[in-house]
């Protein structure tokens, strides 16, 4: 009680102004916070609804149709068997799995060569001509993921069609795992070089000196000395193209073909992602087929999740020395 | 050197050449491409008609007084002329890449003129002009003369008769007007939102908070916001602002609010980041003089602090408009992918974006007038690039 009462004391006196002029200070002071209170809530906000409305489909019967089998929803290799708003048997393992491999072959394009442009740019290429790269990389950073589609069908898809066909292989108007895959690269390869330059450019300079004070050359330094230096920066740059990769949506949808079973492994067999997968044929705002896209859309998040605590764990065990 | 040291620098400096290079090679392929696709459909016509052509059946009496106009000299020998109707047709492909009859020249004294709108015989605004459609025109004792026997043969087929039973025409269609007007609402009702909210917050966590491990929860659970896809963002949209404005406004499904609500929630972190970075080179001599002064930390902030962190507010306005004017993921589940012509707030509508993924989608796809969106959109996040840089160059030689 006494405490209670102190505390109040304690309020009544921070509440009790001398001036005006303070009053209005207070006001503000509490009208900034609760903006900023409003900021830090969405993060919450995205969570619990996502999580509410993709939670649905596994514990409500859905109007009859009856439960979602979790086990058989994360490893299932179709995605819907039966009709829509009639079957409950979705499936989503095969678009974990062709997320994951299309992520994993899009940043096996994009890493060697974002990191080899931003060794370019920051060491090797004369100045005049690094601003202009580092021009074109802002520029193609600053692409919206939409035209980005629109170039992979306009241009992609036809370069994987006629690759295709020179292997024999009649792949359905190109789209496929490999014109996913370049679409992918091309997108998160500005990130990877503007933060894999960011990081070369860090590395201090007497080790560089030393390097070349053994009698190490110039390309030498910049391999061995350099880049292993900066890798521990490099691999931010990677764990952040890894989420860029998997959360893209309007671009991958545009070339990915849509599979609805799989997993597609072949290069040239259609296929589909988490987001993809999101996007497809959204009609109705009730019923299964709407929230399983939230259910689809906690996968993603979970996956991102876990991808991010991975790679920081091993950047963690491999970013402890500096040079070998 | 040896020999063959030399050999694997120079290959290795050659593979750094060629990596470098492929930035460059796609951004012109790019570019290239929406330009050579989209070029030729760039005009201001584009912008401001509607995207969904209007129908019109016109009847008319029969006719006993013809123009008397002769072809005028700049039509050319692709513009067939009927000097009879004092009407011009031409062949021409329209902009989802059909063959059209298009109407290029009306002369004033022709008798088409007179024709009355049959679905609306009160319509005194019904008129033919140039650049309509001619779809079909009917006869009373013949057969009727359709868009796809050419304009030659219309203007053969009109130039016997001295009356028709009906005459189909339609505006051009295929513009962006209501896209373009929609991106714009969108961009002042999300950064009437984000800005207020994100700067404030910048300010809160810049120069009031406690230096604690609370302010720093706060940071990172705003910087977490940049982590999660901009598809998320727009199920939270979906799940969240679109039952919110159905039952606060009179919208009753998706709607312009609700997206702009999504898209300042994906904006926030920006603002809040980019905002905080401009609080931060502001000297503290500014704040300690005005403080000295006698003024409160309110005037402070708002009389010293907030103008010369101006620059910095005004980069973060141009990076959330570009933002705003390349998403498409969040805006499709929030606003909805229906191509429409009259805008209003409380209805679905398309950013350019989204427009360009309207047609996409389409069976089949328009990619030439996907491409000249494209293109627009380019200049855009272009003319915003540079203005960043600039703005930022200013403000770094201010301080320093």
């Amino acid at each position: 009680m006494k405490k209670n009462e102190s505390l109040f004391m304690n309020l009544k006196k921070s509440l009790s102004f001398n001036s005006k002029k303070e009053f209005v200070d207070f006001l503000v002071r509490v009208f900034f916070l609760i903006c900023t209170i409003i900021s830090a809530s969405f993060i919450f906000i995205i969570i619990f609804f996502i999580a509410r409305e993709g939670i649905k489909p596994f514990v409500t019967d859905n109007d009859g149709i009856g439960r979602v089998n979790i086990i058989r929803f994360l490893m299932g290799t179709t995605w819907l068997e039966g009709t829509v708003f009639r079957s409950n048997l979705y499936g989503v393992g095969f678009i974990i799995v062709n997320t994951v491999y299309i992520t994993l072959l899009a940043l096996l394009i994009a890493m060697p060569v974002g990191v080899l442009t931003a060794l370019f740019i920051a060491k090797i290429a004369p100045k005049k001509l690094s601003e202009i790269l580092r021009t074109t990389v802002e520029l193609l950073a600053a692409i919206p993921s939409i035209v980005y589609g629109l170039f992979g069908s306009g241009v992609i898809l036809k370069i994987v069609y006629d690759l295709a066909k020179v292997f024999g292989v009649q792949s359905p108007g190109g789209n496929s795992v490999l014109a996913t895959v370049l679409v992918l690269a091309l997108m998160i390869l500005p990130t990877i070089t503007a933060l894999s330059e960011v990081a070369i450019r860090s590395v201090r300079s007497d080790i560089e000196k030393g390097s070349l004070a053994l009698g190490a050359t110039k390309t030498q330094t910049n391999f061995k000395v350099v880049l292993t230096s900066a890798k521990s920066g490099i691999f931010t740059a990677a764990i952040l193209g890894t989420g860029r990769a998997l959360g893209e949506a309007t671009a991958v949808y545009l070339v990915a073909g849509n599979a609805r079973s799989g997993p597609s492994l072949g290069l040239f067999q259609t296929t589909s992602t988490l987001t993809s997968t999101m996007l497809q044929g959204l009609k109705e705002t009730i019923g299964i087929d709407y929230d399983i896209r939230f259910s689809v859309g906690i996968v993603l998040m979970i996956i991102i999740l876990l991808t991010n605590t991975i790679l920081n764990f091993v950047k963690r065990r491999i970013g402890k020395v500096d040079v070998k | 050197m040896s020999s063959k040291r030399k050999r694997i620098d120079n290959f290795l400096q050659f593979i750094t050449y060629a990596a470098a290079s492929i930035a460059v090679i796609v951004l012109s392929m790019i570019f290239i491409f929406v330009f050579r696709n989209g070029a030729s459909l760039v005009n201001i016509d584009l912008l401001t008609n509607d995207y969904h052509a209007k129908y019109y059946n016109g009847g008319i009496e029969e006719v006993t007084e013809f123009s008397q106009t002769p072809k005028p000299n700049y039509l050319d020998d692709e513009d067939y002329y009927s000097e009879k109707w004092g009407i011009a047709l031409s062949d021409e492909i329209n902009r989802e890449g059909k063959m059209v009859v298009i109407v290029t020249f009306v002369a004033d004294d022709s008798p088409l003129l007179q024709m009355f709108d049959k679905n609306n015989l009160d319509n005194n605004d019904f008129k033919i002009e140039k650049d309509n459609i001619i779809t079909s025109i009917s006869f009373f004792s013949k057969n009727s003369a359709l868009s796809m026997y050419g304009a030659k043969h219309m203007i053969g087929e009109l130039d016997t008769v001295t009356e028709f039973r009906e005459m189909v025409f339609s505006s051009l269609g295929g513009g962006i007007r209501g896209s373009l007007i929609t991106t714009l609402y969108i961009i002042g009702l999300t950064l009437l939102i984000a800005l207020p909210i994100g700067i404030f917050t910048a300010i809160y966590l810049n120069e009031f908070a406690k230096k604690n491990k609370l302010t720093n929860a706060i940071r990172s659970m705003i910087e977490m916001l940049t982590g999660v896809p901009s598809i998320i963002f727009g199920l939270m949209g979906l799940a969240v602002f679109v039952p919110l404005t159905v039952k606060y406004t009179p919208a009753d499904s998706a709607n312009l609010i609700s997206g702009s609500l999504t898209l300042a929630v994906i904006l926030l972190p920006v603002v809040i980041r980019a905002t905080e970075e401009s609080l931060k080179v502001v000297p503290d001599d500014f704040r300690n003089a005005s403080l000295a002064l006698g003024a409160n930390s309110t005037q402070t902030t708002f009389k010293v602090v907030l103008p010369s962190a101006l620059p910095g507010i005004l980069t973060a306005t141009l990076l959330a408009i570009g933002r705003i004017i390349g998403e498409s993921a969040a805006l499709i589940f929030a606003i909805g992918t229906a191509i429409k012509d009259d805008i209003s707030i409380f209805g679905k509508s398309t950013t350019l974006a989204v427009h360009i993924w309207s047609l996409m989608t389409d069976e089949p796809a328009n990619i030439e007038l996907a491409s000249t969106i494209a293109l627009i959109i380019l200049i855009i996040v272009l003319i915003l690039n540079i203005a960043v840089k600039l703005l930022s160059r200013n403000f770094v030689k201010r301080f320093s």
